[in-house]
């Protein structure tokens, strides 16, 4: 899983038929130069450069631009969705990336 | 797998239902040399990790093998998993 920050909204009109009422979103990965300096003890604060794509990813949770979320991908995505949809096509939908938590809190350090 | 520090632990209210009693850390992945790549990784803990240890963390099937050996595990939430406390590397 990553955290990440939902950035936006993903709508289609021509999708598999299934994932029809899906929502999409695109959320951006927090790097470890996003944190607060010290994160890591003896660390250089990393990358501070945010090289990642952004992640389409299916939303149950209904989370929107700004929420802090978690994402997980392939095979646990599938699984966080599958409630979601219609009976019998679990888990064969084409989602590799999927919202499974509204983040309340990180805390860092011990 | 990857290896990285535990930096810290996420916390959610609102979350899938198969994500109900993880333990999620927070973890700084590491380069072969042992560099921050600047990535992080959200894993579940079973081996009570710690901030400032570091660990090994299993992606993918592997990951639920930690939490739940064997073939029977494909209903688990679980993308990523701290699969070892790290006590040295060279």
């Amino acid at each position: 899983m990553f955290l990440g920050r939902v950035a936006g909204t993903v709508w289609s009109t021509v999708k598999w038929p299934e994932a029809k009422g899906l929502k999409l979103l695109l959320v951006r990965p927090y790097r470890l130069g996003d944190l607060p300096p010290g994160a890591v003890a003896g660390g250089a604060g990393g990358a501070s450069v945010p090289t990642d794509d952004l992640v389409v990813c299916a939303d149950i949770l209904d989370a929107g631009p700004g929420d802090d979320v978690l994402v997980a991908f392939g095979h646990a995505a599938r699984v966080a969705i599958s409630d979601k949809l219609p009976p019998g096509t679990k888990p064969n939908v084409p989602i590799d990336a999927a919202v499974v938590a509204i983040v309340d809190r990180v805390a860092l350090g011990s | 797998m990857i290896r990285g520090t535990v930096i810290g632990q996420v916390w959610a209210t609102r979350k899938a239902r198969g994500l109900e009693g993880q333990t999620l850390l927070l973890v700084a992945a590491r380069d072969a040399d042992g560099a921050l790549t600047g990535r992080l990784i959200v894993a579940s803990d079973v081996l009570d990790a710690r901030a400032g240890e570091d660990v090994t963390v299993a992606l993918g099937s592997g990951a639920r093998n930690v939490l739940k050996p064997g073939p029977d595990n494909r209903d688990l939430l679980c993308d990523a998993a701290i699969a070892a406390i790290v006590e040295g590397a060279d």
